[in-house]
């Protein structure tokens, strides 16, 4: 049985908790629940050779990156990197969360989320700063919770990527 | 620290087990669940089976054993049955203990102060982005008000040089201008022999030409108040008494013409002076602007076509007058009475020859 740690890393209301419940329960709800601690669920993604499950950590965003607790992420594989596209600070957040485990854990997998794509009128990341990152190797994945756009595909090339 | 006494120890241990119900795992060195105790229900952990493997029984273990480092914790993990506890793994003879202890409590207080704190947070966070919108919106207003403004601006001196002001002016709050005016004069002037030069000297040489000349029309009209209406190939037409009336409009265009032959006079065409044909006639004409895009401003009536036969009347150098412009002259000019001839379209006229 392969199963592998992931941890979902995110400034605070991105939509962490909400892209893992679109992933794993294919629900979304409109409401704002804040996450405390850490909520753990688990999914099984068939891949073209093999079967992976992989073991979501929602961590709680932090509007204060200081106060995380790289505990949680200990015994990861691979990070699901989550900034709000309307909210442009949060991919500092995002990039400087993972740069953190990194300097802990050591390098892991990852792919990145521009969340919440439905609300295109308030979208504030560049195509350029997008485009750039993509250059210099990023996996960048504009998502939906809401609507459930490339959620499964980001999530899915994250199950690939750590069960090479 | 003193260690309590047992009666206080026995209580906060039962203490500790009814507010945080307690429970824990056994995890020996094959990684095997070894055993497990305490309220173990309150977890989910009832259907834990002992001697099996933990990974696969416990999702959140995986990563995490085998571990060295011990004692650890992890505070406030939500289990799939919704309880929160805080997970602590210690060891102890090869083998590692996991303890539950009930943390809901602290978690949903936290929870909502957490929500409150976040919700308010994201509203300011909005509330800025709003801001910075509108003001780039108003930014942006500014922007093209000024833009605006700057091609009314220039429309506005476009309008005002094909039409004269007072007919703009109209034309801004007016659907139809078309106005009879009782008396007025109207000269036509062209150059002579101009197509037949115009080949001899090249395109350039001959805009030039024409260039200078409508300048000097332009720059005579408004020196002497009259009204340069249009120019026709190399022929001008300009009109004096427009479009307001005022007397002396044919002392004004008789100056005009006297003036404008002395411009083409100094005017190289060719290898000679620019010779111009210039005739005028006075009289009622109807002054209006037609066209819906391009507005042209334009006189008509009988006298229009008398003043342009008159001209091409005229001998080459000549300023020929009728003889209605000439009893109009308040002053002095020299002219030459012309013999009665025949104008096309126009019968018998009498008409004089302005020399100075």
């Amino acid at each position: 049985m392969l199963q592998k740690k992931i941890c979902m890393l995110g400034g605070f209301a991105v939509g962490k908790t909400s892209l893992v419940r679109r992933f794993v329960q294919s629900i979304f709800s409109e409401t704002y629940l804040t996450t405390v601690g850490v909520k753990i669920d688990k999914k099984s993604v068939v891949l073209s050779d093999k079967t992976v499950d992989l073991i979501l950590w929602d961590l709680a965003g932090e509007d204060d990156i200081g106060s995380f607790r790289l505990s949680y992420v200990r015994g990861a594989t691979g990070l699901v990197l989550v900034a709000d596209g309307t909210r442009a600070a949060t991919l500092t957040v995002a990039l400087t969360l993972r740069e953190r485990t990194e300097a802990e854990f050591g390098a892991m997998p990852f792919v990145l989320l521009l969340n919440k794509s439905d609300l295109a009128d308030q979208w504030t990341i560049s195509d350029d700063a997008i485009n750039e990152m993509r250059q210099s190797g990023y996996q960048i994945y504009l998502t939906s919770a809401l609507s459930g756009e490339s959620v499964d595909d980001a999530f899915i090339q994250l199950a690939s990527l750590v069960s090479k | 620290m003193d260690e309590p006494p047992d009666e206080v120890r026995n209580w906060l241990c039962s203490f500790v087990y009814n507010d945080r119900s307690i429970a824990y795992v056994k995890i020996d060195d094959r990684l095997l669940v070894a055993g497990k105790g305490g309220r173990v229900e309150h977890y989910g952990l009832s259907s834990l089976r002992i001697g099996e493997p933990v990974a696969g029984q416990l999702a959140f273990i995986e990563g995490l054993l085998p571990y060295t480092d011990l004692p650890f914790h992890i505070p406030m993990v939500e289990l799939p049955n919704g309880r929160v506890t805080d997970l602590h793994f210690f060891s102890d003879n090869a083998c590692i203990w996991l303890l539950f202890l009930d943390a809901t409590a602290e978690h949903n207080n936290k929870q909502r102060i957490q929500q409150k704190a976040y919700e308010t947070t994201l509203l300011r966070e909005r509330e800025h982005q709003l801001n910075e919108q509108l003001e780039s919106a108003n930014e942006a207003l500014r922007k093209s008000q000024e833009g605006l403004s700057r091609e009314y601006q220039r429309s506005e001196s476009l309008l005002l040089n094909i039409l004269p002001a007072s007919i703009a002016e109209r034309l801004k709050t007016q659907e139809q201008i078309a106005d009879n005016h009782a008396e007025v004069s109207v000269l036509f002037a062209d150059i002579v022999r101009f197509t037949e030069k115009a080949r001899s000297v090249g395109a350039e040489t001959t805009l030039a030409i024409l260039n200078s000349f409508f300048k000097a029309a332009d720059l005579l009209s408004e020196v002497h108040g009259c009204e340069k209406i249009k120019t026709i190939g190399d022929c001008v037409m300009v009109v004096a008494g427009l479009p307001l009336s005022r007397p002396g409009h044919a002392d004004a265009l008789a100056q005009f013409a006297l003036e404008l032959r002395q411009a083409g006079a100094d005017e190289n065409f060719g290898g000679e002076p620019l010779k111009l044909r210039i005739g005028i006639h006075s009289g009622p004409i109807v002054a209006g602007v037609i066209g819906k895009r391009r507005f042209a401003y334009d006189l008509w009536g009988d006298t229009v076509n008398l003043a342009a036969r008159i001209q091409t009347s005229a001998e080459p150098d000549e300023i020929r007058i009728s003889d209605a412009t000439h009893k109009l002259f308040g002053q002095e000019f020299a002219c030459d009475l012309i013999p009665e001839m025949e104008l096309r379209g126009a019968g018998r006229v009498q008409m004089w020859r302005l020399i100075a």
